[in-house]
């Protein structure tokens, strides 16, 4: 390990190379009179301390993207090609072509759900793993905003994942979109999204409860909800099943309510709700999922301090 | 210790604990943490707490930087309630642990910290400044475009502590800091927590250790713990005296007509035997006596010296041997840091989740390696010595 | 007065009668028993951390619900269009489907061996300085998750045959077919799964979904779930190069005697290539094991070059995490 050179004419933590502050004492940065002083914090201070971590959270998300591009061909080109093996089941089945477009957008949207249940749910988990989680507990911040600085840098992600997946495969296999309502689409789209990463979020405050249960939950999240949310076929179809999902899973109403707008001139089947009550369904879940996140993580970091899980590892 | 804020009571206490117990509830049985503690350390203090593993020093340490709650009892850091003021102490503390394997890999070391100074709400720019300054004064500022993945454990180390100043906290958890560093990196460690600290008056320092002699240089106050209790308290001098009956010098003459048989004889004197070497040479070849005595007290000192006079002897050295923090903590624990703790002892590591790092022994790194103090304070060193008294 | 714990060798098996303390020959080690218990010691480490974290219900049910759900996707897409008119071709997709999910858990297992035990145990340093067989070590973990895969396999094809009128006759199983292909199939499978290890001991943490992204794209062109004939002709090409092609029109062949063929047909590169309605028996055989050979080779060499670099550029302990 290189020490740095002992010069005693210099006390410890002077500054002295230029890019830190000129005649900054680094041991001192904003003074204040007392402990309690510093203690209180103004309305202001704290939103800005919620959105700068959240900011600072997303950095290491993106950052590693950025590194290390590998995700491109795993995360992005893969992908695009699972989705094709559906488009082509369709093929095989000689369906009308707005099947090959339902396909096609659920793929894009199935991206969102993966990073949630991947890089947002099972992560305050993985943090405990890695001897983060305390460091969070320990400093000032809300942790929502550490969840959403992790939902947006795996946004990035997701969303390069998601327009390329609909855009190469609009273009390959030929998908034509009929919207009439543009901002009703958009709307709902971003509705989804919301409610999703709230979801994430309640997630991610109950695995923080649990071991290696998260991951193998994580992992029971995938499949099964992709089929309740009818991913690949209109979710009508699944009859009473159908309905339960689009009261619950955001994908499943969101991705339902997509369809029915961007393929408007379809013989959509019938059986679910019009996408303005779907988007209604949106809003509501959203003002649950992000209520109750902010609960569940009140209470389960409470409970967690009680049961001193906040720091054990390898569970 | 300078910066010891005079204590007035319109100024709460930088650390407060009544009472606190902290029970685990794991198989096969329960285990007891913590068993009524009750602490008091003012503003400006160097606390130290030292104790073996599985004592209930990380536990406590939990508790005050709000990770965990007590099962009973109430803890307060400068008046806020660690149950229910979380925001309050989480603004004005920070802390360190030994081994601290925090942080994202893929970022550097400066965009680490920035991602750090971000949660506790620094803007951006002075984030990166501060970040700048803090690099430089833990002396990584060749390391600042290093991937944190490839940090040395020195290296790391003073990142974490970098990580540990950004916000200024007016005090600082230090859980075994210097654990498995070297010599030179735990001498640096040291150094920063020293200077840090005397930055600001009334900025206070807890930490816990292994290592005695750690304690002794930085502690204003130490207090010594095992399952759950506190079982001494004080300045490290108090601590000494607790177990200090007698003084103990080393002499070195140039003859001794009469052997330690003579010494035994005057006035004032416990105990006198000629070093080991000593007797293992006979003294032959040798131009020098060396004499351990045990004295009733120091005033005895001066008859002893006069009476040597009388035997012919000269005098070429004199040293007094002071007890040192591990024979109080051995007095008081029973056992030395190497020593196995018990079952309940591990279980409570258990349950606490790597509570403690790993045993330490008496040696210091980055203590210096002349200091008599420490020399003579091994266990061999001094059961020789005391060997040689008997 | 301070007592060390004494060490005891013969406790601590430093001094056991049959090594007799440290002996030189010990550094030779002792070949395939030592792989042998590596591997086993591995496969139970493996099963422990994936079956213990729950109890036995919710393990079951997490075992099948995948299988199971994935399946049913396809089954609904079918209905939604044929209105089950096509009960072949649901037999077709529920059989390409379960053997699906025994591919996903098998090339996952030992690339998530690699990223939980450096990342999240930090023990793939330790694992690697140990005299075990590495490699044993790595396969040995994963097939707990195969385990796990196979139990989904044959739990979601006995739902296929009870409740979606999947047409199976155990006595028209040809068994011989059925072990030969599940045999090499099995090695082809672990082939990938080693080349996916080899990726991510180079990769970041969050690569958990890169063996799933890969197999996805081995969906594409392996005939699961439709015909190859529908595929563009070079992308037929690439399935016939890929060895769990075969594999699964192997398993079908023999559990489906008579049913569909994934490779031939109207309009398949096969048959106009060889110019016969599908492969038979011998042809699935040979072209397995040959393609599958090529698998494994090819996956030790990348294998042997990931762990070169990795040791060169010191990745087995970095931890990645973003």
């Amino acid at each position: 390990m290189s020490l740095p050179a002992r010069e005693p004419a210099r006390p410890p933590g002077a500054a002295r190379r230029t890019n830190a502050a000129p005649g900054r004492n680094a041991f001192v940065y904003r003074p204040t009179a007392s402990p309690q002083e510093a203690a209180i914090w103004t309305q202001r201070q704290v939103a800005l301390t919620n959105l700068r971590t959240v900011a600072g959270r997303a950095y290491p998300r993106v950052t590693g993207l950025l590194r290390e591009k590998s995700w491109i061909f795993f995360e992005i080109l893969l992908p695009f090609l699972s989705t094709s093996a559906f488009v082509f089941v369709y093929r095989a089945l000689e369906a009308p072509p707005q099947y090959i477009g339902f396909v096609v957008l659920g793929g894009a949207m199935t991206a969102f759900w993966l990073n949630v249940i991947w890089m947002m749910a099972q992560q305050l988990w993985w943090e405990k793993s890695q001897g983060n989680l305390e460091l969070y507990f320990a400093a000032p911040m809300n942790i929502m905003a550490v969840l959403f600085g992790m939902a947006f840098g795996g946004f990035v992600m997701s969303s390069s994942r998601a327009a390329a997946v609909l855009v190469i495969a609009t273009t390959v296999y030929g998908v034509t979109f009929a919207i009439d309502q543009w901002a009703l689409l958009i709307g709902v789209f971003l509705l989804t999204l919301a409610a999703l990463y709230g979801l994430g979020m309640v997630l991610a405050s109950l695995f923080l409860m649990w071991g290696r249960e998260a991951w193998h939950l994580t992992q029971l999240l995938v499949e099964p909800v992709y089929f309740v949310s009818g991913l690949n076929f209109p979710v009508g179809r699944l009859g009473v099943l159908g309905s339960i999902a689009i009261s619950i899973l955001p994908l499943a109403v969101g991705l339902d309510a997509m369809r029915q707008l961007a393929f408007a001139d379809a013989a959509y089947p019938i059986g679910t709700p019009s996408p303005a009550v779907e988007a209604l369904i949106l809003v509501a879940m959203t003002v649950v999922f992000l209520v109750l996140a902010r609960w569940t993580l009140v209470t389960l970091e409470r409970r967690a301090r009680q049961e001193g899980r906040l720091s054990v590892r390898w569970q | 210790m300078s910066g010891i804020v005079e204590p007035t009571r319109t100024q709460p206490l930088a650390i407060d604990v009544r009472g606190i117990r902290r029970v685990y509830n794991v198989k096969p049985k329960p285990v007891v943490a913590l068993d009524g503690v009750d602490l008091a350390v003012e503003p400006g203090e160097f606390f130290g707490l030292l104790g073996p593993n599985g004592a209930g020093k990380t536990t406590l340490i939990k508790i005050l930087t709000t990770l965990l709650l007590p099962s009973e009892g109430t803890a307060r850091i400068f008046g806020f309630d660690v149950s229910r003021q979380t925001k309050q102490i989480r603004r004005i503390m920070n802390m360190v642990a030994g081994g601290e394997q925090s942080g994202y890999g893929i970022l550097t070391v400066r965009e680490q910290l920035w991602m750090f100074s971000q949660f506790y709400g620094l803007p951006s720019r002075d984030g990166w400044n501060r970040v700048d300054e803090l690099v430089e004064a833990v002396g990584l500022e060749e390391q600042t475009a290093q991937r944190v993945s490839t940090l040395s454990t020195g290296q790391r180390q003073r990142m974490n502590f970098a990580r540990g100043l950004l916000n200024d906290p007016w005090i600082f958890f230090l859980d075994e800091p210097t654990l498995g560093l070297d010599v030179s990196a735990a001498r640096a460690v040291r150094e920063l927590i020293l200077a840090w600290k005397a930055a600001v008056p009334g900025r206070t320092v807890l930490l816990t250790t292994h290592y005695m002699a750690e304690a002794d240089e930085l502690c204003d106050r130490i207090a010594i713990v095992d399952h759950g209790r506190i079982l001494a308290l004080g300045t490290p001098d108090e601590l000494k005296k607790r177990v200090q009956r007698e003084s103990v010098f080393r002499l070195e003459l140039d003859r001794l007509d009469g052997g330690a048989a003579a010494l035994r004889r005057l006035p004032g004197v416990v105990s006198a035997a000629l070093a080991a070497g000593d007797q293992a040479d006979g003294g032959a070849e040798r131009r020098t006596v060396e004499v351990n005595l045990a004295l009733v007290d120091d005033g005895a000192l001066g008859g002893v010296v006069g009476a040597l006079g009388g035997l012919g002897s000269s005098i070429l050295a004199l040293r007094k041997s002071e007890p040192s923090l591990e024979d109080v903590f051995v007095e008081l624990v029973g056992r030395g840091f190497g020593d196995e703790s018990t079952d309940d002892d591990h279980t409570a590591d258990a349950a606490n989740g790597a509570a403690d790092k790993g045993a330490g022994n008496g040696s210091v790194p980055g203590l210096r390696a002349d200091d008599p103090n420490v020399t003579d304070t091994t266990d061999d060193a001094r059961e020789r010595e005391a060997e040689a008294i008997r | 007065m301070t007592t060390e714990p004494a060490i005891r060798p013969d406790a601590a098996g430093l001094a056991s009668p049959e090594w007799g303390g440290f002996d030189m020959a010990r550094t030779r080690g002792r070949g395939w028993p030592d792989v042998r218990r590596s591997f086993t010691t591995a496969v139970r480490l493996g099963w422990q951390m994936e079956a213990n974290w729950t109890d036995p219900v919710l393990f079951f049910i997490y075992s099948v619900a995948k299988p199971l759900a994935s399946a049913l996707i396809l089954v609904v897409m079918l209905d939604v269009i044929s209105g089950g008119a096509k009960p072949e071709y649901r037999a077709f997709v529920v059989v390409g489907s379960a053997l699906w999910s025994f591919v996903l858990s098998g090339v996952s297992g030992l690339a998530w061996m690699i990223l939980d035990d450096r990342e999240r145990y930090r023990m793939l340093k330790y694992i690697y300085v140990s005299p075990s067989d590495f490699l044993a070590v790595v396969f040995g973990r994963g097939v707990a998750r195969i385990g796990v895969g196979a139990m989904g396999a044959a739990i979601t094809l006995a739902i296929g045959v009870v409740f979606l009128n999947v047409p199976f006759d155990v006595s028209r199983i040809d068994w011989p077919i059925l072990v030969t292909v599940m045999t090499l199939g099995v090695g082809s499978i672990l082939a990938i799964a080693l080349l996916l290890a080899a990726i991510c001991m180079q990769t970041r943490q969050e690569s958990w979904s890169y063996p799933e992204a890969a197999a996805g794209a081995l969906f594409l062109v392996s005939g699961v779930v439709f015909p190859l004939s529908v595929l563009p002709l070079p992308v037929q090409a690439l399935g016939l190069l890929t060895p769990l092609t075969w594999w699964v029109e192997g398993v079908r062949l023999a559990l489906f005697p008579g049913g569909l063929t994934a490779i031939g047909g109207p309009g398949s590169l096969f048959t106009e290539l060889t110019g016969t309605a599908g492969p038979g028996a011998a042809m699935i055989v040979l072209v397995l094991l040959a393609t599958g050979a090529m698998a494994t080779l090819g996956a030790l060499a990348v294998f042997r070059a990931s762990d070169r670099r990795a040791k060169d550029r010191g990745l087995l302990d970095q931890t990645t995490g973003s």
